[in-house]
Parts: structure tokens; sequence; C-alpha cells
């Protein structure tokens, strides 16, 4: 009950701000001392927001966007799972992991994009792996950790009630880390959400689709200022829904009833 | 005296060995040495009883548990159980911790019990497990908690339900590590009295390891005591023929806890 209030109350307070940030924007707006086209007002961005929703074209490419994060996500976390688990169980792993961790982890997805076009071309599999070397190395490193920190209590308890290799990955070790690895996919998801719209800007549209990325570069092509704030809009939303709705609400359901945070 | 215990220990040549330590030595590697803490100990266990292995903190008692339940591999001697070598952990030996983290935390109470049922397909079915699993709950006297997380358990019921796991597989022995240690006074009474009852009910083996005399001598047929440090060996393995229920105080209640306490080195570890 005490976790609810204060989820209502921080509700509150940001409702509050944000009514306050929408104020000052508008009362700048309305003065005109920047011209329209730089500094647009909350009903031409609404409208703006409005038209391309019913158009259908941002929700087209938001899905777009949205379903290769997806992908992407799986891929990594799969990947990361996999090797995290070879990486605490062998020595040779474990160097492995971390010296490719080592390397890969401090590069920008971004910084690998020329490398990629020529590697990958400007298509979805290239989009798909500048998303997965984005979640891939802080998961591990989430996860390794994660793992690293079980108590040996469980895995012993584990051993004892007759359970084999496999199923002490998959019905002790992973639960038993999960709010580490719980906050490797928060991780991952925000380095994906960044690497996805940089690649889109870049790459621009195949064929009809370029996702939100594209989608906000187009706009400023066009010098349609509320078409940018209008796309902006949607990836706030979309960060905002996914922590509270999505990963808030998992965490509800397993970590925190489970008394493990 | 010594032929009075000799005597008393006729009592337990009929029965069957169970288990059987032969010269197990552990050591532990340190950063300069090897510090030994299991030397040549020899021990039987035998069908049914309820043996308490008594000693101070660090003396190694809790090592010559994990060697039996097959957690750690014993340097040299032989762990063996039916006649045959203890390698693994397995369900027929149950180990329970004294931490109450051995409850895993993402399950229910029940979950945690009816988890390993269906792992090692115990009963013929699902519904069957959890009739099984419902069984045990109610043994442990945890009846209307089946569907808590543990960390809404007091420390007294996550052992219980612990227990109530272990018993569930219908193991031959547990092998209990100062389970009760944790739990306060009273919560540690009313467990032992508990695992008494279960005792009594299955007829499980139980071997027990603790620091505490009381507790060695109100649930065990016999009592081994071991020394400050495991490598000296067992003292004395006491036979405890005091009629059940003990109460302290009770006939010859004093004398062998004189007897014990005499054979712990509380007082002579300075000289």
């Amino acid at each position: 009950m005490k976790n609810k209030d204060s989820y209502g109350k921080k509700t509150k307070t940001r409702l509050l701000w944000i009514i306050v940030f929408l104020v000052i924007w508008e009362t700048i707006a309305q003065s005109r001392t920047f011209p329209e086209a730089i500094f647009p007002s909350l009903p031409v961005i609404a409208k703006a927001l409005g038209d391309s929703v019913v158009s259908g074209e941002i929700l087209l490419q938001t899905g777009w966007s949205l379903a290769l994060i997806l992908q992407g996500l799986l891929v990594g976390l799969a990947a990361a799972v996999l090797l995290s688990s070879l990486a605490v169980r062998s020595r040779i792993f474990d160097g492995l992991v971390d010296t490719l961790t080592a390397i890969a982890h401090p590069l920008p997805g971004i910084a690998l994009l020329p490398l990629i076009i020529i590697w990958f071309g400007t298509g979805t599999l290239a989009i798909l792996v500048i998303i997965v070397h984005s979640v891939i190395w802080p998961m591990i490193l989430n996860i390794t950790t994660g793992f690293r920190a079980i108590p040996p209590i469980y895995k012993e308890t584990g051993l004892n009630l007759g359970l084999n290799q496999v199923r002490i990955i998959k019905d002790i070790m992973i639960p038993a880390s999960l709010p580490y690895v719980l906050s490797g996919i928060r991780i991952g998801w925000a380095r994906a959400w960044r690497a996805l719209i940089s690649a889109e800007m870049i790459f621009g549209a195949v064929g009809l689709k370029g996702g939100l990325g594209w989608y906000i570069f187009k706009q400023r092509v066009f010098m349609d200022t509320p078409g940018i704030f209008a796309g902006l809009f949607v990836i706030v939303l979309i960060g905002i829904v996914v922590e509270d709705c999505v990963f808030a609400a998992f965490e509800e359901r397993t970590v925190k009833k489970w008394g493990m945070i | 005296m010594g032929n009075d215990l000799r005597n008393k220990a006729d009592n337990f040549r009929d029965k069957t060995v169970m288990i059987s330590l032969q010269s197990v030595s552990k050591s532990f590697p340190r950063s300069q040495e090897t510090l030994p803490v299991l030397n040549h100990i020899s021990l039987d266990i035998y069908q049914g009883e309820i043996l308490a292995v008594l000693g101070p903190s660090g003396c190694g008692k809790t090592t010559l548990l994990r060697q039996i339940a097959g957690f750690d591999k014993q340097d040299s001697g032989s762990v063996r159980m039916d006649g045959q070598e203890v390698v693994k952990p397995e369900v027929k030996r149950m180990m329970i911790f004294q931490d109450f983290n051995q409850l895993f935390p993402w399950k229910t109470v029940l979950q945690n019990v009816l988890f390993p049922l269906q792992v090692n397909r115990i009963g013929e079915s699902d519904a069957a497990n959890r009739e099984i699993a419902l069984q045990y709950l109610q043994l442990v006297e945890l009846s209307g908690f089946e569907d808590s997380y543990p960390h809404q358990l007091s420390g007294g019921m996550k052992q219980k339900a612990a227990m109530a796991r272990a018993l569930a597989l219908q193991p031959k022995v547990l092998l209990m590590d100062e389970p009760f240690g944790s739990l306060d006074a009273l919560t540690r009474l009313s467990l032992q009295d508990l695992l008494l009852k279960i005792w009594q009910e299955t007829g499980v083996t139980i071997a027990l390891v603790t620091h505490d005399i009381q507790e060695a001598i109100n649930l065990s047929d016999r009592i081994a005591v071991m020394g400050r440090r495991g490598v000296a060996g067992f003292k004395e393995i006491i036979p405890n023929l005091l009629d059940r229920p003990r109460v302290v105080g009770g006939g010859g209640y004093s004398e062998i806890y004189a007897q014990v306490y005499s054979l712990m080195d509380f007082r002579n570890e300075n000289e």
C-alpha cells in the first residue's frame, strides 16, 4: 500500500510540473518572441500530431521502430543470458566474455555505423545489428553481476532437490538474479532506443518505412517544426509508458511481490 | 564409567548402519597454508536415529555435514550411504540449512514444496503432488500459509517450510545444519518439539549439527562431541538414553549435561 501511495504522489508531482512546463511554453510561444517556425505553440504541435495520427504515418513509423527494437532486445537478451551463463560456469568463457565486453562496451553504436553500412548495408539487418550491439554488453555486465551475486545456498538447495544443470539456470539462476536482469533490460531498452533513432535518421527510409527517427528527420527537411515536436512527443510518451506500464508493472508483479528488492 | 558407557553403547549394536564415514579428512586452502578442518574422522549413522553432532563454532561440524550431503568432496577417506560412495547431493539426503534463504523467494510456500515433487516426479499427477505437498505442510503445521511468499513468513515458519519441502521428497536422512540456530529461544523449543513429532511420524533418520547442548540432549539418541578443532576428531560419542519427552532437570538430565559440557573445550583452550 505504501508503495502505491508514493507512486500516486510521484505521478501527481509529475503532472503538476508538466502543466507548469506547458504553461511556460505556451506563454513564450504566444509572446511571439521567436518566429512560429522555430517555436510553435501547443495547439499547432497538437494539430501536427493529430494530423499525423489521422493520416496513420506516425503510427506506422512508430510501429515499425517498436517492432525493430523488440526484435533487437529479444535477440540481445537471449544472447546475453547465454553468454553470461557460460561465463559464470567456465573460466575460459569468462575471460572471453570479459575481453569482448571490455572492447565492445565503450563503442557507441553510432560510431560503428559507417562500418556496419559497409558490412551489412542500410537495411533492417544493419539496424538490428546496431540495436543488438547497444543492448548486449550492458546486459551481460548486469546479468553476470546478478549471477555472481546469487547466494550459493540457492544453487546448493537446487542440486539437493534434484535439479539438473538446465533447470538450475532456468529455475534458480534467472529468477534469483531477476532484479539484475531487469535493470539490464532497462538499460538495454534505453540504449536500443537511442541507437535506433540515430540509425534511422542516418539510414533514411527503406521503402515507405524509415521509423520514428526518419519521421523526425524528414520534418526538418520540410521545416515542419511542429512535426518534429510531434515526433519527439511520441518518443517521450513511449519512454514513459514503457517505464511505468511495462517495467514498473512487471517489477510489481515479480521482484517486489517476492520481497527481493 | 567407561564400562557403563560401553554397556549403553550395546543398545546400538543391533542397529543398521545407514551412513558410514571412514577416516574422512578435509582441509581448505588459505592464502599461505592449508587449514586442516577434519582429520581422519570416522562415524556411523544408524537407521532411524537422531544423531547430534555437537561442538563449538569453527570446529568443523558443518564441514562434516557437507561431506555427508555430497556438497564438498573430502580429501581422503570415504563417505558411504547404504554401501555406496557419496559423490554428489541427492534427494535421499536432504540438507536443511540454518540460513532462512534456503526457500526460493520467488515461489510461494506451496510452490516451494511442490516444485521439487514435480521435478522428481514423486506423485503420479500434478494433483497427486499437490496432495503430497499439502499433507507435508500440514505435518509442519503450516496449513493456511500455502500462498504466502517466504518474505512474509517469520524465521520459524521459514524453517518449517524448508522441513516440509525436504520431507515431502521422502529422504532417507535429514541433514540439519544448526537449523534452529537463528531462532529465538521459544520458537527454537517449539521447533524442536515439532522435529520430534515429525521424526516419530515419519521414522526419518536425522543427523543434526548444533552448538546448543540442551538441543542435543532434548533431541538426540547419540551425541557426537567434537573438540575445538575437528582435527582432533570426536572427543566421544555419548549415548543419550533419557526417556522422552525430555525436560530440563528430569532424571539423568543434569548428569548428561555435565558430561557433555566437560567434553567441550570451553575452559582449557588457553592452557
